[in-house]
């Protein structure tokens, strides 16, 4: 790849566009913080309890609206002589200011975590780790439907971990227990939803024997803010059809010239593909129809994004290193020792994430976490891909080492080459050094927001009155961000028609012939990258002479 | 801050606050707005009621300053009297009252109008009466967050001299409520705290509908606010309501500066917030990492609401470190004994020693210790010794038949084996 746009433009031009970019770049940190809201929120509902006379499994219970159903008080409880008599309802989401709500599809998701408040008391005691089996029943309900019309959604009979510690045991204390995550719904798409929870009790299987004396359960239900969902479908939105009308210009550049597009303007076009496709604002969709895969296509787009980010990086490397010529055209066959790292990584990372997200399409209360079996699975494939992303930045590294030591080789020979041989080692060299700092910037950034966010615990606060949300801004921020670097390398990294004559072998017998001439005053230019642009259009004016 | 906005009544209570402001001057209510917003008001942030230059921070008032003023004024504080009238006194009613008619409350919820139901209970002031027909569904709850207190109150002292007794009539207290002591102080704390307590506990169970978002980015209409950006935690609004319920009987009278009266209502101020601060205190936060994969890329975190025994025991410390004060000539409480560390917002406050508990006193409230079960050796308050007041105890040989071994299974049943053991009960003299 010779002549890109990035050596061919005037340093103002390039202060300019530089600048335009890092304006974008702050407005789209400023549009997550200052406009959009927190990017989850958590409801938390205390179960009511309710009076189950029989065993009526195919029954709803609901503590609000009509036929609700009997409530059993703290007292009452102790009268009853079966476990599954008590049926924990959360009817969802809670009443607020006098009016029902109701959930959104904006709303995204929904994730439910269970807490218990188990109560000390010396006669029922609880060992640090207790098995709970709990009958989940989910139903869902829409607006305009009668308060009675639930409808079947989902159900599980799931065993959960439950690890309740105490520091100092006294009576009316509760034990502190982890929290038990239950559920998770990929879509959010009807507007009421209620939970059902029995805890059977069964001798011979041993099940739920050992609990303790439950006071409450509470359900903490997270779901996406509406707000956050339409800020980032408006970034999205607005990124899509930049990037698209950028690849197809740089598409139709590359194939201006009468040479196959090289192995770094395909990785390019492929780059901003696996961008655009992360870019499609896919969400809309979810307004209108129950997508409860929504979220592994989110996990698989992001994923793909990542991959032809990392090969990209790694094929750019290695297409600077300058050892061989232009002439052998090279593939992304070349690459496929470097490139297994990332396809590993992401081939398990991706198994993990359809063992998790795929099993729950089917049962939202599926955790691959909870069986041993799955949690050993599932860290086996989170270390594989550990263990690749490990290799990859050694490879990477290593990588651009070696571009380091031969830039330092060529450099020192550089003024005893002919002038268009040592223009296009500048420019190699110009190239490669623009790109690693534009890397390093964004990746710095990236990996500061996050420490900050995690340190601050997600708030930031600058001035009473200006709250800025934090997550939200580095979200925005960071995805505004990676759009821009694309962007910029798209734009930049096209072939340029100035530095690219009709007779490509003319220029070089000219520059050769100059070179015999005016080498001492070339050897006196400097290698800066500003003064680049000055050097190319010295030599095109000597190509025109 | 003032995006927090008062919406229905709480323009009501914002009045009582102008009012308040009047009292107390700009400082005081600037630090009083700033109070409700989440995460501030856990901060010990100033008392409002103090005499200080600056009301900004503790830290600021150093004990020099503080000597320096109480030096000026050593006589101008009244000897403790054992005995005080009661018809001197201002508050003969107690709106823990709610407590008895909670089963009616339970019944007709025609929401507003003037029911009699408020109108009947005793305790309540006029102010207290009318948010009660206005938030007619929260009374049950504010009767269990009272009756709450007055349980955990009883449990706290149930080895004190003073057990917390109750009497049968609109005082709940008794008359022991006219004292200004440090068993005023809890008990007014404890019942605040009960009913944040309890409101808030219902709010997350759906039994009041009236709990509002308090997030208040986007306030033009709620369900847009729900959407956009979901409701906060209801911890904030069992707080808020509680502030304009239990404080409005203080606020709604206006006594003469730096008399007693307004003291003891300062004091019932700074009492109820302190127990208020108790609840949110004693909060725990919880996480979970919901971002790619699970990762802790994304994160959500919420409020537990603590047991209330863990926030009665946390009053009842400070009930043992109460600090002692009295009102100045500017209608400014200020601490009695400047060698002490100025209380916070969370501590609690008293005008006067407390009465002896010891012998029964009708007057006072005080039942007396004769008759209470004492443990003959143990060396605390609950011990015979001092329990019993230094008049001696009986001795009574009994035979008790009880529960042991017990197994507990969920959910209903506790298996025991029965055991008779022999011992020795001592009720003082």
């Amino acid at each position: 790849m010779a002549g890109a746009i990035l050596e061919n433009l005037s340093g103002r031009k390039l202060l300019v566009l530089v600048s335009i970019l890092i304006i974008s770049q702050i407005s789209c940190f400023l549009i997550g913080g200052l406009i959009a809201p927190n990017p989850s929120s958590a409801d938390i509902a205390l179960a009511s309890k309710c009076y189950d006379s029989g065993n009526n499994t195919d029954k709803w219970f609901y503590p609000r609206g009509k036929g609700q159903c009997h409530l059993l008080t703290q007292d009452d409880m102790k009268k009853l002589h079966m476990a599954n008599q008590i049926v924990f309802a959360f009817q969802l989401p809670l009443p607020r200011d006098n009016m029902i709500l109701d959930y959104s599809r904006w709303q995204q998701n929904l994730i439910g975590v269970l807490q218990f408040d188990i109560e000390y008391h010396e006669e029922a005691l609880m060992a640090e780790k207790t098995l709970v089996t709990i009958d989940a029943k989910m139903a869902y309900r829409d607006k305009g439907d009668k308060d009675d019309d639930w409808k079947y959604y989902a159900s599980s009979r799931e065993t959960r971990t439950l690890e309740c510690t105490m520091k100092e045991k006294k009576a009316g204390y509760y034990y502190s227990c982890s929290i038990v995550p239950l559920f998770e719904l990929g879509s959010l798409h009807h507007d009421y939803y209620l939970l059902d929870l029995r805890l059977p009790v069964d001798d011979r299987s041993k099940m739920n024997n050992g609990l303790g004396q439950i006071v409450d359960i509470w359900l903490v239900a997270i779901n996406q803010n509406g707000g956050f969902t339409k800020v980032w479908l408006s970034l999205k939105t607005t990124f899509f059809p930049i990037i698209v009308a950028i690849m197809i210009w740089f598409w139709n550049r590359v194939h201006q010239l009468n040479r196959p597009p090289a192995l770094l303007e395909q990785m390019l076009l492929y780059l901003g593909c696996s961008l655009t496709f992360l870019n499609m604002p896919l969400e809309y969709l979810t307004l209108m129809f129950d997508m409860p895969y929504m979220p592994l296509i989110g996990d698989i787009r992001q994923g793909i994004f990542y991959a032809s980010l990392l090969s990209f990086w790694l094929v750019f490397a290695g297409e600077h290193l300058m050892i061989q010529e232009n002439e052998n055209h090279s593939t992304l066959r070349a690459y496929w020792k470097h490139l297994s790292a990332v396809v590993i990584g992401c081939i398990s990372l991706f198994v993990f994430d359809v063992c998790e997200r795929g099993v729950q399409l089917k049962n939202p209360f599926y955790s691959i976490w909870v069986t041993s079996f799955g949690s050993n699975l599932a860290l086996g494939f989170i270390i594989l891909a550990g263990v690749s992303a490990g290799i990859y930045f050694l490879f990477l590294t290593y990588m651009i080492w070696q571009v380091f030591c031969n830039i330092s080789t060529k450099r020192s020979s550089l003024p005893s080459m002919s002038g268009a041989r040592r223009l296009h080692y500048e420019g190699v060299i110009y190239r490669f050094k623009f790109l690693m700092l534009a890397t390093l910037v964004c990746a710095g950034m990236t990996v500061v927001g996050f420490i900050l966010g995690q340190v601050s615990e997600g708030r930031w606060k600058w001035d009473e009155d200006i709250e800025l949300e934090y997550t939200s801004a580095f979200f925005s921020g960071v995805y505004g961000m990676w759009n821009i670097y694309i962007f910029a390398l798209i734009v930049l990294y096209s072939p340029s028609h100035k530095q690219w004559p009709q007779d490509a072998a003319n220029i070089f017998a000219i520059a050769d012939q100059q070179s015999m001439n005016e080498e001492i005053e070339f050897s006196r230019l400097p290698t800066e990258p500003s003064e680049i642009s000055s050097l190319t259009s010295f030599a095109r004016k000597t190509a025109v002479d | 801050m003032a995006r927090l906005k008062m919406q229905g009544c709480w323009s009501l209570v914002a009045l009582l606050v102008v009012a308040l402001i009047l009292i107390q001057g700009v400082e005081g209510a600037k630090e009083k707005r700033k109070r409700p917003k989440k995460n501030t008001f856990i901060v010990n942030s100033a008392p409002i009621n103090f005499s200080a230059p600056v009301s900004e921070a503790p830290a600021l008032f150093t004990s020099t300053t503080y000597a320096s003023v109480s030096a000026a004024t050593p006589s101008a504080t009244p000897p403790t009297t054992a005995f005080v009238p009661q018809s001197m006194l201002p508050q003969p009613t107690n709106w823990m009252n709610l407590v008895e008619p909670e089963a009616e409350v339970v019944g007709p919820l025609n929401g507003g109008g003037d029911t009699p139901l408020c109108a009947n209970v005793v305790g309540l002031s006029a102010g207290q009466r009318k948010l009660c027909q206005l938030y007619l569904d929260h009374m049950p709850w504010v009767g269990r967050g009272a009756r709450a207190g007055i349980a955990e109150c009883q449990w706290q002292f149930r080895d004190h001299r003073w057990n917390c007794s109750t009497f049968q009539d609109a005082s709940v207290m008794g008359p022991i409520h006219n004292i200004a002591s440090r068993e005023a102080a809890f008990t007014h704390a404890v019942g605040a705290a009960g009913v944040v307590h309890s409101v808030a506990r219902a709010c997350r169970d759906g039994s009041l509908s009236s709990c509002g978002c308090s997030r208040a980015r986007r306030p033009r209409d709620l369900r847009r606010d729900w959407i956009w950006g979901g409701c906060g935690d209801n911890l904030e609004y069992g707080y808020k309501f509680t502030q304009g319920f239990v404080d409005v009987r203080e606020r709604e009278k206006t006594h003469k500066r730096g008399s007693r009266e307004q003291g003891r209502q300062l004091m019932n101020l700074h009492n109820n917030e302190a127990g208020r601060r108790a609840v949110i205190k004693k909060t725990k936060v919880t996480c979970k990492c919901h971002g790619v994969s699970g990762s802790c890329s994304l994160i959500t975190c919420w409020h537990q609401i603590a047991p209330f025994r863990e926030i009665g025991d946390y009053l009842k410390d400070k009930y043992d470190g109460a600090t002692e004060v009295r009102v100045n000539k500017r209608g400014r409480l200020q601490i009695k004994d400047p060698r002490f560390n100025m209380p916070t917002a969370n501590d609690l406050l008293y005008l006067s020693e407390s009465p002896n508990y010891c012998v029964k006193n009708l007057a006072l409230g005080s039942m007396g210790t004769y008759g209470r079960p004492c443990n003959r050796t143990s060396h605390g308050l609950d011990g015979c010794n001092l329990l019993c007041c230094g008049r001696g105890y009986n001795t009574q040989k009994t035979t008790i038949r009880e529960r042991c071994d017990c197994k507990f299974h969920w959910c209903c049943s506790v298996e025991c084996r029965t055991c008779s053991r022999t011992l020795d009960i001592h009720t003082c003299k």
